[in-house]
């Protein structure tokens, strides 16, 4: 392996704390959702990381599955902010206060 | 791949990431952030390519650069831009996110520098092989070997999933009759 399986860690953990940070600090919903997607992206390194580091193709395979419940979780949580902006149009993440209304 | 420049490669790819991610959450406008995602989604893929996994780099770029960024930038051009880029960008709050984010990432640091340091990874993790002659690690036919043979419960599963997301969004975004 061209690096050790520790520095494809260390990156992995960077950007999953700034996807965190992303996720917790931001307003807007559409920007909380890319953080989440840059998460997904730093579980994702992990995983190949360790499969190369370990030779074995499961790390990969998982990774492949990871990026496919990330396009549905896309889909839904997009489909969520399409309804939300009908019903309550320029509703920031601050606005959302009750379960129905 | 162990051609000269893979390690100088490697650092670039991984310091563009870092950089990408942090632009992308700071920026005020969202399509800006948008951009630094493609960024960000297109140096893992040069990672993944450095790390042997050819097909899930090619993946990548195409499932997530290639359609889930595309459908985040559709739906935020339903957003009233110049209105969001007139908002503060982060809650009062953003601190807390930081130092929480922070602490997180120490935290799992702390928690996997014991077990990497001891020498025993390779031994209890033999992965079982199923052929004689095992195909290269990342390769097509592995990954095709892998999803139709061991991990075929997965992949029909993982289609489910994609199907209950399709009629979800469709039923979530549509017009409903005498609204």
């Amino acid at each position: 392996m061209i690096v050790p399986v520790g520095v494809v860690l260390a990156l992995s953990g960077v950007l999953f704390g700034i996807g965190v940070f992303g996720f917790l600090a931001r307003r807007n919903i559409i920007l909380m959702l890319i953080s989440v997607e840059i998460m997904l992206n730093a579980v994702n390194l992990s995983l190949a990381g360790f499969s190369r580091h370990l030779d074995n193709p499961r790390g990969q395979i998982l990774a492949l599955f990871v990026i496919a419940v990330a396009a549905a979780e896309a889909g839904v949580g997009l489909g969520l902010v399409i309804a939300l902006n009908r019903n309550k149009p320029g509703a920031g993440v601050a606005d959302l206060t009750q379960l129905k209304w | 791949m162990t051609f000269p420049a893979a390690q100088a490669i490697f650092y670039y790819m991984a310091a563009a990431s870092v950089v990408s991610a942090m632009l992308a959450v700071t920026r005020k406008n969202p399509v800006h952030s948008m951009l630094w995602i493609l960024s960000l989604f297109m140096h893992v893929a040069g990672i993944f390519l450095l790390l042997s996994a050819e097909f899930l780099a090619a993946v990548q770029i195409i499932v997530y650069a290639g359609a889930i960024l595309i459908f985040y930038l559709f739906v935020l051009m339903l957003l009233d831009l110049p209105g969001e880029e007139a908002r503060p960008r982060f809650g009062r709050h953003w601190p807390v996110a930081a130092v929480g984010a922070m602490g997180l990432v120490v935290l799992a640091w702390l928690a996997q520098i014991q077990t990497l340091d001891s020498t025993q990874v390779g031994v209890a993790s033999a992965p079982p092989h199923v052929a004689a002659e095992d195909p290269a690690l990342g390769s097509l036919s592995g990954v095709g070997t892998a999803l139709f043979g061991p991990f075929a419960l997965p992949f029909e599963m993982a289609s489910l999933i994609l199907l209950a997301a399709i009629v979800g969004a469709v039923v979530l975004a549509r017009r409903k009759a005498g609204s």
